[in-house]
């Protein structure tokens, strides 16, 4: 449009300049022109400015001496350099900016330059896959790390811990009453030989624990980490991540090592308290890993760690809802999120009557053991049941 | 108490300032010497009154009020060697004339040539300014009237000299020179602009078609005549632009040079000065002669077209 405008002026201009110019020169009288001092001073263009506008508003109207400027500044070919000058940076920058529109650039540079950003989202994109086993680990690394770190400084600050030491103290003097029988006593009263002090039960207790370390060294030797005991029976599956949880904390407890009684006929009780316990730990960790965000990556992961222990985190990670409640998998056993391990458990075994009456009362319970396998933790209009 | 002051300098004001001058003037004058690679034995007191003389012309003139730092500044700019040189020739110093005649011969000539529309009239020429200069004819005072005298030693001698050979083939030779434009479209145009304007109509009489309206040619004319009230409102500097390149068919580089611009600056800046005209016209085509806007549009669009047909 501008275009057009000044082309349309342009055509009237140039018919205007080809009409004859009513110029001061015209009548040839006594017009008081340029000097040649002036005439050659304003083609060199060395005049004041003043002097030079008032010269100007001549020029601009005759056409003599117009002429003789022109052809004075032609012949001086006076080369306005300042103005050249100021024109080069500039057209400097156009030029580079031009350059970066090229052809050749736009032809090679940009898909070159494509590729090399296909390239750096491909590498973008197969890292996190190579750090996802990592990142899984370092984070169910949490759990573990701030067990260990909420566990051990507590035994002398925090009664909970130090009651769920005990836990574990009891669980460890009552594991061997149950499965080693008489001949887990043999070490025991070498020990009392040995010694000389405290009861049978701190003995057995002693000996126990140091057992497990037995136990535990050889898995720590076979792989970089201590992998957690996969539970191979049902029954078993409330005990295993205790135990596990107890070899863990077996130093701990050495440390802390306090008369304990032995474990009595309500170890099963014991142990549900324990794996409550556990849970809860767990369950807050996972809190702290998840409204920590980073707090869990602060918490380093050790390269010991095998990937049997990455795999244990992973399921730990796995959440379902059914019949409006939602639960979360850890150690192979479904909990719900609402747990809330200071409340007392019921335990029910798929199949028994005891289960079947239950179901029978409250059919989504029934539904949801249904749906998933192996342990399940729900709570039920304020109740928590375990189904096993 | 500065009222006071201020009064005192309105009284003392020319005298003092007169004499500030002067001092500046001699000691710019002095430096000028001192700079100059022959002074030809200048003493300072003949060379101030060309100085001063300088001054008054492109400094003073336009502003009495000019600081003394301004007066220094042009004086130190003036073109010392060749400045001595022709007061020297002037002053009768014949090693300077001779210096003069070998330096600038060549310019002198080779300026009559391009200033003559032979060879003959440029030989005719070149002596008549060797004649001019050395002041063979004498001014109503008896004074060699050369014109040596009027060189300030502002620009260079040089140009000074083909300007000089310029004026003096304009007013002599002033029908043979080359600066005399008699382009024969030229001619044809000032016929059809004498006919067309006893019809009471411009420039565009030239560019008439058969199915054209007389509104229509009117319409032109009043356009055009609009365009060159516009140019004539133009600034100056931009007048001149448009005078070089549209009347004197200027490049724009030539043009550029005249107005001491680069070729793009030239460029950049007649096409501001289209834009500004387009405006203008329209405001007068409106404001005076009571067009509409649609009118005038219109009126734009066809002249262009009429005249692009004309042109090819």
């Amino acid at each position: 449009m501008k275009q057009e405008t000044n082309n349309e002026i342009d055509l009237l201009l140039r018919r205007l300049g080809r009409s004859p110019e009513t110029s001061v020169s015209a009548g040839n009288g006594d017009v008081d022109h340029l000097d040649a001092d002036e005439l050659s001073a304003y083609a060199e263009n060395v005049l004041p400015a003043a002097a030079r506008a008032r010269y100007t508003m001549h020029l601009a109207e005759c056409a003599r001496c117009r002429a003789l400027v022109v052809q004075l500044s032609s012949s001086a070919g006076v080369v306005p350099v300042a103005e050249v000058a100021k024109q080069s940076a500039p057209s400097a920058l156009r030029k580079f900016l031009a350059s970066l529109f090229s052809p050749m650039v736009l032809r090679y540079a940009v898909p070159a330059l494509g590729l090399i950003l296909v390239a750096a989202i491909g590498l973008f994109v197969l890292r996190p896959k190579q750090n996802g086993d990592g990142s899984i680990a370092q984070r169910t690394e949490a759990p573990a790390s701030t067990n260990i770190t909420t566990n051990t400084p507590d035994p002398n600050s925090s009664p909970a811990a130090r009651g769920y030491i005990d836990q574990q103290k009891q669980e460890a003097a009552g594991k061997p009453a149950q499965s080693s029988g008489p001949t887990g006593n043999q070490p025991a009263a070498a020990a009392r030989a040995a010694t000389g002090t405290g009861s049978q039960v701190d003995a057995t207790s002693r000996d126990e624990l140091a057992k497990q370390e037995q136990q535990q060294q050889p898995r720590a030797n076979e792989a970089p980490a201590p992998p957690a005991p996969k539970p191979t029976q049902a029954s078993d599956e409330g005990k295993r991540p205790a135990d596990a949880e107890a070899r863990r904390e077996a130093p701990s407890v050495q440390v802390a090592a306090a008369p304990s009684t032995a474990k009595t006929e309500d170890a099963v009780k014991v142990e549900d308290r324990k794996a409550a316990e556990i849970a809860k730990a767990r369950s807050d960790a996972d809190r702290v890993q998840t409204f920590g965000g980073a707090s869990a990556g602060i918490v380093t992961r050790s390269k010991t760690q095998n990937k049997d222990d990455a795999e244990k985190d992973k399921d730990a990670g796995e959440t379902r809802t059914i019949a409006g409640r939602h639960f979360r998998k850890k150690d192979n056993a479904w909990i719900d999120t609402a747990y809330d391990s200071s409340k007392s458990i019921t335990t029910y075994t798929r199949g028994s009557e005891a289960y079947r009456s239950l179901t029978a009362d409250e059919p989504a319970i029934k539904t949801i053991a249904e749906k998933l396998d192996g342990e399940v933790i729900v709570v039920w209009k304020g109740r928590t049941y375990r189904i096993r | 108490m500065h009222q006071t002051a201020v009064e005192d300098d309105r009284i003392k004001g020319p005298v003092e300032s007169s004499r500030q001058i002067q001092k500046v003037l001699n000691d710019g004058a002095q430096r000028l010497l001192a700079r100059a690679s022959d002074n030809r034995s200048l003493a300072r007191e003949s060379l101030a009154p060309r100085i001063s003389a300088a001054v008054d012309k492109y400094l003073l003139r336009d502003d009495p009020q000019i600081s003394e730092a301004e007066i220094a500044k042009f004086i130190d700019e003036l073109q010392a060697d060749d400045l001595c040189l022709i007061i020297a020739c002037e002053r009768g110093n014949e090693n300077a004339w001779n210096d003069l005649v070998e330096r600038f011969t060549t310019t002198v000539r080779s300026a009559a040539r391009s200033a003559s529309s032979n060879e003959d009239a440029a030989e005719d020429l070149a002596q008549s300014i060797w004649a001019e200069l050395y002041g063979l004819r004498t001014r109503k005072d008896g004074a060699p009237a050369s014109k040596l005298a009027y060189y300030s030693g502002r620009g260079s001698l040089a140009g000074w000299l083909r300007a000089v050979v310029g004026q003096l083939a304009v007013d002599t030779f002033r029908k043979q020179s080359r600066l005399v434009q008699t382009e024969e479209d030229t001619d044809l145009d000032r016929l059809a602009h004498d006919a067309s304007l006893g019809e009471g109509q411009a420039i565009l009489a030239g560019i008439p078609t058969p199915e054209e309206s007389m509104s229509n040619r009117f319409a032109q004319a009043d356009m055009q005549q609009a365009l060159n009230t516009a140019v004539q409102e133009l600034a100056a500097e931009d007048r001149l632009l448009v005078k070089l390149y549209y009347f004197d068919n200027l490049r724009l580089r030539e043009a550029g040079a005249v107005l001491g611009v680069h070729e793009a600056t030239a460029s950049r800046r007649l096409t501001r000065i289209q834009t500004d005209l387009r405006k203008r016209v329209a405001k007068i085509l409106i404001d005076e002669r009571g067009w509409t806007q649609t009118e005038t549009e219109k009126s734009f669009a066809e002249v262009a077209q009429h005249l692009d047909i004309a042109q090819i």
